[in-house]
């Protein structure tokens, strides 16, 4: 008898367990967690590492020597990118972003793309967005062209007090200087400026599933 | 964020390794639960033994509560679990000719081949007949191709077409399973039979 | 022990590591179990090595022949042969290895064996249609709260109990 009512006892103390679980489920606030978009924790922890940032003299040194792994993207307007440019960039107004015709750019795992404009505020948002978003490899442009001409178009001279490292950072903006605003700016700039086709990042699919 | 291999790019092999663990907990589970014995798996029906009730219930459950949970602590993104594709016409069928295989054969898909791993005789059998169904079906299947593709639905939630939430859907299943529990053993003992009970 | 029968884990305990197996596979893959998936594999590949031909213009095989799918090599196959291993491993330990063919004294070992033929087919067919089994469709299915797992478990477990006195004989 006493062995029976033990079992009755457990029974019910499952049962209970159990229907206590569901009614915690139930009470629970329905939620859609994605793994794609960033929450803003992470975003704020990215800003500050500052990895999303490449420097006028990197990216001098790219458009020197042609890397084909970086995709300079102008965010302003198509009269302002005609009026002036640097070679080899996109133009992708800023209100376009999203559009189906550009989309594919800037949501692509080829290139390193570099979005700038005038100061750095409108690349800044442009990254935002498009991180939010869960999109990889955009970067900004350290400054935007503001920064650009006064660093590598009109560099100025170090103090002699200052290491080696500013020395020489300074002979190879000297070196660009020459080369952006001499014979090789012309030819660079036309010859780069057909945009090369986006290689699609890998869409977030349906995994496949059941037995068919 | 789960889950893992969608998400993470892993390796085909490592994949199919994970594949193979979770096959081998699958296939234990079901071993040590009794579902390799195809009376035992019958006994549902027949009340002397609802193992497969429990079993199977629980095991429901647990999922089931496990994702809500997983869910909730936003740990699994569950836009990417597999949500079954829902044709109306062609499941209630091929859940009724199921059905029919079950109490016919005595076994289904997944307790044949662990059946059979032990060594039961009419489990290769029942894998035999299933080969030849499929491929009957294949052979077959401009027959019933406009039935198999009727009715299509999408990828439908219980708790969405009744409209409630997953939570409040799960606490009205784990309620019936309980119920369905307690019944389920009052039948055990109502409908005893020692004599298959003891052979299986 | 001969007498006594088999001795089997709790079932609620059974259920609540089975419950973990198929979480763990969400967790993992964001898929749950499947079994019948793996036997349409082997019938595919089967049917692609004798008759290629007849298999790429087959509406049903060319499915899962197209582009670099390999049937052979795919998720649930591998899944179905750990069942397998994880089935053997249960039975050793246990100490339930033996050939068997399982049936009610009532019956014939041949009307048994035509039984599990009929029931297999029946199973395998439904299976098709019904785009899952009883891992597949039905509890995977409940687990993730789709109408299609609740549908066809109701279906699968309403037609047995409908159909269980005609087939008494065959078991008890």
């Amino acid at each position: 008898m006493k062995s029976k009512y033990k079992g009755m006892n457990a029974r019910m103390i499952l049962s209970a367990i159990i229907v206590c679980f569901g009614m915690v489920a139930a009470i629970l606030p329905q939620k859609q967690n994605s793994s794609v978009q960033l929450d803003a924790q992470q975003l704020l922890y990215e800003i500050q590492l500052k990895n999303h940032v490449v420097s006028v003299d990197e990216m001098a040194d790219a458009i020197i020597n042609n890397d084909p792994y970086y995709q300079l993207i102008d965010l302003r307007s198509p009269e302002e990118f005609a009026a002036y440019n640097l070679p080899g960039s996109l133009n992708i107004p800023f209100d376009k972003l999203f559009t189906p015709e550009w989309a594919p750019y800037i949501d692509q795992v080829a290139r390193k793309n570099v979005f700038y404009s005038n100061g750095s505020t409108l690349a800044n948002e442009a990254w935002m967005l498009t991180r939010q978003k869960g999109m990889k490899n955009n970067y900004i442009l350290e400054g935007g062209l503001n920064n650009w001409i006064s660093t590598i178009l009109t560099p100025t001279a170090p103090e002699s007090t200052v290491g080696d490292e500013a020395i020489n950072s300074f002979q190879a903006r000297l070196g660009a200087r020459q080369y952006f605003s001499g014979e090789g700016a012309a030819s660079a700039s036309s010859a780069n400026n057909a945009p090369r086709k986006p290689v699609p990042a890998k869409k977030k699919t349906k995994v496949a599933g059941g037995c068919s | 964020m789960g889950p893992i291999v969608p998400l993470f790019e892993i390796p085909e092999e490592l994949n199919l390794l994970i594949a193979f663990l979770i096959g081998l907990g699958f296939g234990f589970t079901l071993e040590q639960a009794g579902f390799s014995s195809s009376r035992k798996l019958a006994g549902m029906f027949y009340g002397y033994d609802i193992t497969v009730l429990k079993v199977f219930f629980t095991a429901a459950i647990t999922g089931m509560l496990g994702l809500l949970f997983l869910n909730y602590f936003g740990l699994i993104d569950m836009s990417l679990v597999y949500l079954n594709e829902y044709y109306m016409t062609s499941a209630i069928i091929g859940g009724i000719i199921m059905g029919a295989g079950f109490i016919i054969g005595g076994f289904c898909p997944g307790t044949s081949v662990c059946a059979a791993a032990i060594g039961k005789i009419d489990a290769m059998y029942f894998i035999g007949g299933g080969l030849v169904g499929i491929f009957l079906f294949g052979e077959t299947y401009t027959w019933w191709e406009k039935l198999y593709n009727a009715n299509y639905l999408g990828m439908v939630k219980l708790s969405d077409s009744i409209g409630v939430s997953d939570g409040i859907l799960a606490l009205i299943v784990i309620v019936a399973a309980v119920m369905m529990f307690w019944i389920g053993e009052m039948a055990e003992k109502k409908f005893k039979r020692e004599d298959i009970s003891n052979e299986i | 022990m001969k007498t006594k029968g088999n001795t089997y884990m709790n079932p609620y305990l059974a259920g609540f590591l089975l419950g973990l197996v198929l979480l763990a596979s969400f967790y993992l893959t964001g898929r749950g179990l499947g079994a019948s998936g793996a036997v349409k594999s082997v019938v595919v590949s089967s049917v692609a090595t004798v008759a290629e031909g007849h298999a790429m213009s087959s509406p049903f095989y060319s499915k899962y022949l197209e582009g670099d799918q390999k049937p052979m090599k795919a998720w649930l196959v591998l899944e179905v042969f750990g069942v397998l291993i994880g089935g053997f491993i249960s039975g050793a330990v246990s100490g339930r290895l033996n050939f068997k063919l399982e049936k009610s004294p009532k019956i014939t070992n041949k009307k048994r064996i035509m039984m599990a033929l009929i029931g297999g087919a029946l199973f395998g067919f439904g299976s098709q249609l019904g785009r899952g089994c009883t891992s597949g469709a039905a509890l995977t299915g409940m687990a993730v709260m789709s109408l299609a797992g609740y549908v066809t478990m109701m279906a699968i477990f309403g037609t047995a109990f409908a159909l269980a006195y005609f087939f008494r004989k065959n078991w008890i």
